[in-house]
């Protein structure tokens, strides 16, 4: 539609008489913007209409000024209140949220150091106990092993299927003692060795079943694998034997004893 | 009444940062013409007071909702004063139901800041307006103080609805020539 019919439509005129729908006031708008003579028309009739009622005014009485300003002031003091009061209400809940964000702000940052050392107190703390832990373990491991060796020693000591017998050691060994569990049932033959003194490099005690008058090899006496120490330990087996004897000999052992140090008999 | 003269921009200011002067200066060369509206329209001189001092406190609470650029200020004081006193009668129990368009700014529209506040000659305006057609007189009068619809008109005047139609267009334009 160009301005021109616009103008002369009379729609314009209903539209300033508030007689045009809301879907024509949109369209009238749009006009308005379009076109500046579609703007000033409609001003044109805004004017006359406002100079119609212009025409029809009626003097109020000062009164009506007068209570109006009474009721403005009134109302204003009173808005103003409620204003503040609503910014109150507006403004408080922004500034306690942004302080409580602050607040919270420092108190993570404040969380996250506290919990970084006490992390850290608590790694080292860890580590220490699982260093401890691991110490404990191994210890209770190697109490656990003594404790199955010394109760597996004991089980032979106390079978009541053995036959102990002492060695002594011999005169110039006076410390060279053992003792010998046989069990003569099976031949088994097993030798506590713990008492006997280190021998020296490169020599090794060698056990020995004396037999009918004549020694008879009874395997060479180990050392433990992890100590120094002499244990329990199985010897060759033998069905008889009138008494044991430990010697001392190079290391591999000897098919005859070189030097005996030790010395029991079958009672 | 002052002698002081604003702009509409200006008094558009001071009215937005609650100027009392300049809401004063407003009531002093409006309050008459749009007394004058509302008792066209309720024909009770108290109740027009009621309505008027209603009326200037909702323009003087709701100023910040008054946008220059979607219309004359006058005419959006006209259309809050019209809604006022229309709500105002359908309270009441008035027999007539009709709203004017409730829009303040639908009739709007134009953003000449330069313009000054108009300040009627009531009493030459009112010579002028004897001139219009009574015929004419009483169809505005219906749309525009009365708010009624084309077809309320058409049943008040018994005139067919084309007919009202050009005769509101014929009484504007008549008016225009009158009153300008």
């Amino acid at each position: 539609m160009e301005s021109k019919e616009i103008i002369s439509s009379g729609i314009l005129e209903l539209y300033v008489l508030g007689q045009t729908s809301s879907e024509e006031n949109i369209e009238i708008l749009h006009w308005a913007n379009m076109y500046p003579e579609v703007q000033a028309e409609i001003e044109a009739i805004q004017i006359s209409l406002e100079k119609y009622a212009a025409a029809n005014a009626i003097e109020p009485p000062k009164e009506v000024k007068e209570k109006l300003f009474a009721k403005i002031n009134e109302s204003t003091s009173s808005t103003s209140i409620q204003e503040s009061h609503l910014t109150a209400i507006r403004s408080n809940p922004v500034v306690s949220i942004s302080s409580k964000m602050k607040f919270l702000a420092a108190a993570s940052i404040l969380f996250l150091v506290a919990s970084a050392v006490i992390n850290y107190i608590y790694i080292n703390k860890y580590n220490n106990v699982n260093a401890q832990l691991a110490q404990t373990r191994s210890l209770l491991e190697k109490e656990l092993q003594i404790s199955n060796e010394l109760k597996s020693d004991w089980d032979i000591v106390k079978d009541p299927n053995n036959t102990a017998v002492s060695l002594k050691g011999v005169e110039a060994n006076p410390n060279a003692t053992a003792k010998i569990f046989w069990f003569q049932q099976t031949g088994e033959v097993m030798i506590d060795a713990s008492n006997l003194p280190q021998a020296p490099a490169g020599m090794q005690y060698q056990f020995w079943a004396i037999i009918d008058g004549k020694p008879v090899d009874g395997g060479l006496i180990m050392n433990n694998n992890k100590d120094t120490k002499y244990r329990m330990q199985k010897m060759k087996s033998f069905g008889k034997a009138q008494a044991f004897a430990i010697s001392l000999e190079k290391t591999g052992g000897n098919a005859v004893p070189t030097v005996v140090v030790s010395l029991g008999k079958v009672i | 009444m002052t002698d002081t003269k604003y702009s509409e921009e200006e008094l558009v200011r001071m009215l937005k940062n609650k100027d009392q002067q300049a809401f004063s200066y407003l009531y002093d060369n409006y309050a008459a013409i749009l007394n004058g509206t509302i008792y066209r329209m309720v024909e009770d001189t108290g109740l027009a007071e009621d309505i008027l001092q209603e009326a200037f406190i909702k323009i003087w609470h709701n100023f910040s909702s008054y946008d220059s650029n979607k219309g004359r200020l006058f005419t959006w004081m006209l259309n809050i004063t019209r809604n006022l006193t229309i709500d105002t009668l359908r309270s009441k129990s008035y027999k007539k139901q009709h709203l004017i368009s409730s829009d303040e700014n639908s009739v709007n529209n134009i953003s000449d800041k330069g313009r000054m506040v108009e300040k009627y000659d009531t009493i030459g305006l009112k010579k002028q307006i004897s001139f219009l057609k009574p015929d004419l007189k009483n169809i505005i009068d219906l749309a525009y103080f009365k708010g009624y619809t084309q077809e309320e008109i058409s049943k008040e005047t018994q005139l067919p609805l084309g007919t009202v139609k050009t005769r509101l267009r014929t009484a504007i334009i008549e008016l225009r020539k009158i009153m300008s």
